[in-house]
């Protein structure tokens, strides 16, 4: 690129960048504002922090979407790494049956796959709360759990688990010292899309809901007719936790990276001695 | 070494004191998505045996070995080992090791885990494990890499981890999938000589698959040559280099020269038309046979003190000999005439553009090609006139629009005008005559080609002229019994191409002949005029195979 | 390892009754008529003949199918681009580019959402500074334009990812092979770059269109209660009204468009491989 391109381009980065992060920022900033205004901002205050501190609806949405994500994560990468595995030494029929279906929660509209739930949920007479909202969850992540391990499965050299069989190896011992730690990476980033999935989830969850449960979402919805600063505060509540998750994530992924690096640096230094 | 094993094992055999059977493989048939993959494999073997299992790709070797190693069920049969039927164990209750083709070292465990593996599945107390797994690096040469990462490792390395951790389990037969195939040819003849001396300290039984016959022969106490699921032949390295028992065999097992003869009687062989003695008895009178004469057994002499006479066609140094192939008759061949001429192209000032176009012959089957498929024509017609527009100045190359003729199926001449959008036209005639066509029913080949017209400056301007000019004159052969086409080997003309005079001049065009392989430790000419010589009991006589 | 296979048991008896059993009773309430015991259902095509025949809910459905073809018009023409910005960008800057594009999707999506209230406002942030020079105020919240922004927003960084994946893919000799038969800048880009990143830029479309065409959400948000696409009837019909057969048959149209909308996709997508 010629430097005037590059000029060119970067400023239309830059304006993608304040496209992406302006609102962010704008929560952020007016979640600190001494006065009501959502446009002028007033001075420095935390009192829309504390107001939402007090407010019994919006820490219940926290509580209940944390939990509700932790839980579904664990329970769907559960799931759906045994299923996975399972599917990948079961007939190509059944496979493909599997994936199909799979491709519904997916490839539907959310409103299609929530008023689904909804109609069911009813149907049999089960009352709409905690219960029915982590079912959803668990519902529509196993399929993501199962899409980003069944690469991973393929990819495995499947002379692997049959050199541990003829180690003296039994099925179950294979799958928990040879299959499970290969496919490691894959579990991990299904369980991290399985848990923002849920996090973030809105449409499913506001039609699987009931009984006063609510996630972030479905608060920040209900409240958003009303000016109120403090619905800022719990966004920047959010984005700090989200901030925070992908720092921790990513500083732990480096320090392996690294630490690995070292690994095999000394390796070398050694063999070439 | 090897034939001392096979000899002790026979004088063993002879005096009654049997070895161990150790496996019988009893009517094994193995079935993928309905194909037959084994056909019905019946097979002993026994105790410190070094069995190969031999062929190419999609022989059921692979399967053989993994029904054994317990990772596939045989449809039918059974596999007795150590007197119990194993067929339907499962991997892990069976007292044998496998050495996978790609080793399938545990990524996430260092070397050291890896040998560990099946001890500690065991629950071996540590100490114990400790010593068995050093002495077991020690004995593949690796006693200081314990704490490396498999990746770290070089393929030969892995290779090594790989016999290492299969047989710190003390298995009572080491199976190994074509281990040797990642290497690279020095390391593998390395590792060739190691595997060997592995199992003679080991003292168990091996099993080895692989499609190298090389590595066979230096390695194995027995050979099992598969094909299609079949066996083809069991027997000791010798057995089977010097006696094939078909063609199939002879031609896996080192590189033959087979050729068709007919057995006239007892010790009498004939082939090339030609009575030769041979050692070789039992066949029926005028039975039709197969004769293998391995290239190292040949020898180049002067042509009159040869059996048979030829024409050297290459010689390819190879190292430590030459492979020289002798011609000892020609294959088809077809001759036809390639007219030069002076044909100025056709210039057109006003518009700028010049044109050419040769005449052009055609057979009554092309005819009837163009009337079927008009849309194909005109292209067809461009390409054996080889009309072509151009713009002088700029050397660019304009696109013919229109072509004027008519397709007649009647022999004579047929002018073909070709237009250009510009209005240029030029014309070339288009004979239709009787395809020039040879059938050799002693080759069992058709051949054909047709004569053509060419201007001196596209001789020259060839880059290509060999293929150029089989292109020129559509020049194909067949076979005769299955119709696929047979490759024209060689171009023949006595021209100068740099500069062609303008009048007639004839191109041979000729397939494969009968073709002998020689191991010759002197270069020879090519081109040459040679004898070929050989001893009666090199020659090897075999059944006519109905396979291969 | 076929006592592995024994382990997807739970999932399928799972799925067959947490996705199939829903998807058809969708099916089952979309054909039959009000009253929701099983037992008195009766088969009727009253609830899409009534769709069809109401001027409004068609309305609804082409400006639901106009919104969300604007938006993945917008998101493609803003997205590309960015992509090809990123995919020439040296591998360490090409893996900062791609956290600064995923991170605002990490963030809740109604999180988002709400601040562009704040910012389209009659006396919001851009209102504020149109003030300064004398320009506005223009009303932008609760009119088309602030959904459509609000959908660009959410759904663009799809879009340049997956451009972006598919830029990244191609394999950088053919440009200089290109270029090396005679193809300037421009050609090179439109015979090769262009037709390579394709499979990125469809993929793109499906990732954009689909959530575009049954957002209830953002249109109920930025375009206020008047305002009203496919979704937000669905969500009426079944929390307000009740009325879940008629919502059922709506969702199945909508449901259906979608899947036509991929597989026609999806073959031009083949096409194109073929062709290559």
């Amino acid at each position: 690129m010629k430097p005037k391109k590059r000029i060119f381009g970067g400023i239309l980065m830059i304006l993608l960048v304040i496209f992406l992060y302006a609102p962010i920022v704008y929560t952020i900033v007016f979640s600190f504002n001494s006065s009501k205004s959502l446009t002028k901002f007033a001075g420095f205050s935390t009192r829309w922090f504390e107001k939402m501190l007090n407010d019994r609806t919006m820490i219940d949405g926290i509580k209940y979407t944390i939990l509700i994500a932790v839980i579904a994560t664990i329970v769907s990468t559960i799931i759906g790494t045994l299923t996975a595995i399972g599917l990948s030494k079961s007939h190509r029929i059944l496979k493909s049956c599997v994936e199909q279906v799979n491709q519904l929660p997916m490839m539907n509209p959310d409103i299609v796959t929530a008023i689904g739930l909804l109609m069911f949920f009813s149907a049999l007479h089960i009352n709409k709360g905690f219960m029915t909202l982590l079912i959803a969850h668990i519902m529509f992540c196993i399929p993501y759990v199962i899409l980003s391990i069944m690469p991973k499965l393929r990819s495995l050299d499947p002379n692997l688990a049959e050199a541990a069989m003829d180690l003296g190896a039994t099925p179950m011992r294979t799958l928990v010292s040879v299959i499970i730690p290969q496919i490691m990476p894959g579990i991990i980033s299904g369980a991290l899309i399985a848990f923002t999935m849920s996090f973030d989830d809105f449409v499913i969850s506001y039609f699987a809901t009931g009984n006063g449960v609510n996630n972030i979402s479905i608060v920040v919805y209900t409240m958003r007719k009303r000016t109120n600063p403090s619905i800022n505060a719990l966004s920047t509540v959010v984005i700090v936790l989200i901030t925070l998750g992908l720092i921790i994530y990513n500083v732990i992924s480096a320090i392996n990276a690294k630490r690995r690096e070292r690994e095999e640096a000394r390796l070398r230094a050694e063999m070439t001695d | 070494m090897s034939d001392n094993v096979t000899k002790t094992n026979e004088v063993q055999k002879t005096a009654g004191i049997m070895p161990k059977k150790l496996i019988q493989f009893k009517n094994i048939v193995k079935k993928f998505d309905g194909q037959l993959v084994l056909k019905g494999i019946n097979l002993d073997i026994y105790e410190n045996e070094f069995v190969t299992l031999l062929g190419p790709s999609g022989c059921g070797k692979t399967t053989l070995l993994r029904i054994l190693g317990g990772f596939l069920e045989p449809d039918e049969g059974e596999v007795i080992f150590d007197g119990e039927n194993i067929a339907n164990l499962p991997p892990y209750k069976r007292d044998l090791n496998t050495v996978f083709q790609k080793y399938a070292l545990f990524p996430h465990m260092n070397v050291f885990d890896n040998v560990a593996f099946g001890l500690k599945i065991k629950k071996e107390p540590k100490d114990i494990i400790y010593q068995k797994v050093t002495r077991m690096l020690k004995l593949v040469g690796l006693e200081d890499f314990g704490k490396r990462g498999v990746h770290e490792m070089s393929g030969g390395q892995q290779q090594r981890v790989a016999i290492a951790r299969a047989l710190v389990n003390e298995p009572k037969v080491l199976l190994l999938d074509e281990p040797l195939g990642a290497l690279d040819a020095k390391l593998r003849k390395g590792m060739q000589r190691e595997l060997k001396k592995i199992q003679k300290e080991v003292g168990i039984t091996f099993i080895f698959v692989t499609h190298d016959q090389e590595e066979a022969l230096t390695m194995s106490d027995k050979i099992v040559i598969m094909k299609d699921g079949n066996i083809q032949q069991i027997g000791s390295p010798t057995d089977i280099y010097n006696e094939p028992v078909n063609r199939y065999v002879a031609n896996f097992i080192g590189e033959s020269n087979i050729v068709d003869g007919i057995m006239i009687k007892d010790h009498k062989v004939m082939f090339e038309d030609r009575q030769f003695d041979c050692v070789d008895a039992g066949f029926g009178t005028n039975e039709k046979v197969d004769v293998v004469i391995r290239p190292e057994d040949l020898d180049i002499v002067p042509v009159k003190e040869g059996k048979l006479r030829g024409i050297v066609r290459s010689t390819l140094f190879k190292g430590v000999h030459y492979e020289t192939v002798v011609e000892t008759k020609a294959g088809t061949s077809i001759t036809v005439e390639m007219v030069v001429s002076e044909d100025k192209p056709v210039v057109n000032e006003a518009a700028g553009e010049m044109m050419s176009a040769n005449d052009f012959y055609v057979d009554a089957d092309d005819v009837s090609e163009m009337i079927e498929h008009p849309e194909n024509a005109d292209a067809f017609i461009i390409d054996r006139a080889d009309a072509q527009a151009w713009d002088p100045t700029s050397d660019e190359r304009i696109s013919i629009t229109k072509l004027d003729y008519e397709l007649s199926l009647k022999n004579g001449r047929y002018p073909v005008t070709f237009h250009t959008a510009a209005g240029t036209t030029v014309t070339a005639d288009m004979i239709v005559q009787e395809a020039n066509r040879f059938v050799a029913e002693e080759h069992g080949e058709e051949i054909y080609a047709v004569n053509f017209f060419k201007k001196a400056d596209e001789i020259a301007e060839s880059i290509a002229l060999e293929t150029d000019l089989k292109i020129w004159a559509n020049a194909q052969a067949y076979d005769l019994e299955d119709g696929n086409p047979v490759e024209i080997v060689s171009v023949e003309y006595d021209f100068d191409p740099a500069n062609v005079a303008p009048g007639s001049y004839p191109v041979t065009f000729k397939t494969r002949g009968y073709e002998y392989r020689v191991d010759t430790t002197k270069e020879t000419e090519v081109g040459a005029v040679v004898g070929l010589t050989f001893d009666p009991e090199d020659l090897h006589i075999m059944e006519k195979s109905q396979i291969g | 390892m076929k006592q592995f296979r024994r382990m997807t048991y739970p999932y399928i008896v799972w799925a067959l009754i947490l996705i199939v059993a829903p998807m058809l009773l969708i099916v089952l309430y979309a054909f039959t008529t009000k009253g929701n015991d099983v037992v008195t259902t009766r088969f009727t095509l009253h609830n899409f003949a009534r769709f069809f025949s109401d001027s409004l809910f068609l309305k609804v459905l082409l400006r639901s199918l106009k919104v969300a073809a604007i938006t993945t018009i917008a998101c493609l023409l803003l997205g590309y681009y960015p992509a090809y910005y990123i995919a020439k960008c040296s591998e360490t800057f090409k893996m900062r580019w791609v956290l600064i594009i995923t991170f605002p999707t990490w963030i809740n999506m109604l999180v988002r959402t709400y601040a562009w209230i704040g910012i389209l406002q009659d006396d919001g942030i851009i209102n504020t500074v149109l003030g300064w020079i004398g320009i506005g105020p223009i009303q932008m919240m609760y009119t088309e334009f602030a959904v459509i922004v609000g959908m660009v927003y959410n759904f663009i960084p799809f879009m340049i990812l997956q451009i972006y994946t598919s830029l990244t893919k191609m394999d950088g000799s053919l440009l200089e092979a290109a270029n090396d038969l005679g193809a300037n800048k421009f050609q090179s880009f439109l015979r090769v770059t262009l037709p390579l990143s394709l499979p990125g830029i469809i993929s793109g479309i499906t990732l954009v269109f689909l959530p575009a065409v049954s957002s209830f959400c953002i249109p109920s948000m930025l375009g206020g209660g008047q305002y009203m696409l496919v979704g937000n009837v669905i969500e009426n019909y079944f929390l307000h009204s009740g009325d879940w057969n008629f919502g059922s048959a709506i969702s199945m149209i909508m449901a259906i468009i979608i899947i036509v909308s991929m597989y026609i996709t999806k073959k031009v997508d083949v096409t194109e491989k073929k062709e290559a």
